[in-house]
């Protein structure tokens, strides 16, 4: 279910990296274990081990993984000084900008009760200005031109992983907010649309857990709805996924 | 093609790009951008930067914005730069990387939440807001606390276990010394509890005097200022 975490192991099975997946169950408190902090002090995921050497936030992971691994094409993280800089410039950006709306947007308008904690209006109105601002510059500035990938790229690098992985994780929004959310941003949707056939079938094995994630809430809306009288509403739209 | 480094000294990754600049022998032109006036938000600079914040470089056409990439591209594309601030070994530098990452959502929030909230509100034109300020201490401690158990090794001056600067010590010090702005009570009393961070922020002025002292003397003038 964690963004990063997707982002990662896409990279792994589109760029034939072998790995071992050792899962971690964040609703099961799994990363707050004594055992996990040797892993990783920060108690976060992903986190990646290699022998003795260990490493966690992804984008280290995803360039480590980049330059330590042969065969991964040039395009993911290139070795071009100019066009590098352009990635670090918005896997920066991402931290402060898209991350920090539409992480804490998702989570307190849907999935907190998930964790058992409970939803939190006020920051998601606040994370929602956020997102909505992040959103309009990706159209306007980071998806410029046209290139089919970020920076006017056409092939994906690691940056258009980690951002639209993290934009995936709207799908488990209720699908009027979705729409209101990324309705206005043709670029975007086709950009994730672009990363998603780039990855293919990758993208869409490990995004299986969202979609799931997505019908068991469109599932909750739809009883809520009728236990209040509502059997009226319309049933959402369906994503394309 | 002289650099451009478009700046306020007020900023604390400014003071790192210019920093590194200087220890560096770079040779750079200093273009003042002043946040207080708030030319950053004119059409002017956002043909520089169309995020409108600082720092933002100009190399030759080369536009290039947030501080940790900035940083990187000087360490890649300057000879003479000492590989100890960005290493080329991979091993090395994914540490440096994973510092910086954790540092965007962690150590920079705090300082940056305490002051803009207490002594430098006025400045931005915001109301005080004792809550913030004391939500950016939480978050400050924390992210000291994990500094001095983690990324601060016993016996090594520097982060990450290295016995020289690096790019990360740079950027995470000059966060820490904003907080600088709010007086020496306040910043012994949210740094006392942390012996290896405070001698690790004496190491890096060390490492990078005289010009670390001549960039920080914007804070001592500002708070004067503002007390005045």
């Amino acid at each position: 279910m964690s963004q990063p975490c997707r982002a990662v192991i896409i990279f792994c099975k589109v760029n034939g990296i072998d790995y071992e997946e050792i899962k971690v169950h964040i609703s099961k408190g799994q990363h707050l274990t004594p055992e996990f902090a040797e892993i990783n002090p920060m108690k976060q995921l992903p986190a990646i081990a290699d022998g003795r050497f260990k490493l966690f936030e992804s984008h280290a992971i995803l360039i480590y993984l980049a330059c330590a691994f042969p065969g991964v094409a040039d395009h993911w993280y290139p070795a071009d000084v100019f066009k590098r800089s352009k990635i670090h410039s918005v896997l920066d950006w991402h931290h402060s900008n898209l991350r920090r709306g539409a992480a804490p947007y998702v989570f307190n308008t849907t999935i907190a009760p998930i964790l058992g904690r409970p939803l939190n209006p006020q920051v998601a109105a606040e994370a929602e200005i956020i997102l909505s601002s992040s959103l309009s510059k990706l159209e306007s500035f980071w998806l410029k031109g046209n290139g089919r990938f970020l920076l006017g790229g056409n092939q994906p690098s690691i940056a258009d992983l980690s951002l639209v992985c993290e934009l995936m994780q709207l799908e488990v929004l209720d699908e009027k907010d979705r729409t209101r959310l990324l309705g206005p941003h043709k670029k975007v949707q086709q950009w994730i649309e672009n990363t998603r056939n780039a990855t293919s079938p990758h993208f869409d094995e490990v995004h299986r857990v969202i979609m799931l994630a997505k019908e068991r809430q469109q599932h909750q809306r739809l009883k809520a709805a009728k236990n209040e009288g509502g059997s009226n509403m319309k049933r959402p739209l369906v994503s394309r996924m | 093609m002289k650099l451009k480094v478009y700046a306020d000294r007020l900023s604390q990754p400014v003071r790192a790009v210019i920093i590194f600049c200087e220890v560096n022998g770079i040779d750079y032109e200093e273009i003042k951008v002043d946040l207080a006036n708030r030319e950053h938000l004119t059409p002017e600079f956002a043909e520089i930067n169309p995020m409108q914040q600082l720092p933002a470089i100009v190399h030759g056409s080369f536009k290039l914005f947030e501080s940790h990439a900035i940083l990187i591209y000087l360490a890649s594309s300057f000879p003479g730069v000492a590989d100890h601030w960005y290493p080329a070994d991979v091993y090395k530098r994914r540490k440096i990387h994973s510092v910086l990452d954790w540092h965007h959502s962690n150590l920079r929030r705090g300082p940056i939440t305490i002051v803009q909230n207490s002594i430098l509100a006025p400045v931005f034109r915001r109301p005080l807001n004792p809550e913030a300020v004391a939500e950016g201490e939480k978050i400050l401690s924390a992210a000291l606390s994990k500094t001095e158990s983690f990324w601060l090794d016993d016996n090594r001056p520097f982060l990450l276990g290295q016995n020289q600067p690096s790019i990360a010590d740079l950027i995470l010090v000059c966060d820490i010394m904003q907080v600088k702005l709010v007086g020496e009570t306040d910043w012994n009393r949210l740094l006392g509890p942390y012996k290896k961070v405070q001698q690790w922020i004496e190491n890096t002025r060390n490492a990078t005097n005289p010009h670390f002292d001549e960039l920080h003397k914007v804070l001592k003038e500002l708070k004067e200022k503002l007390q005045n």
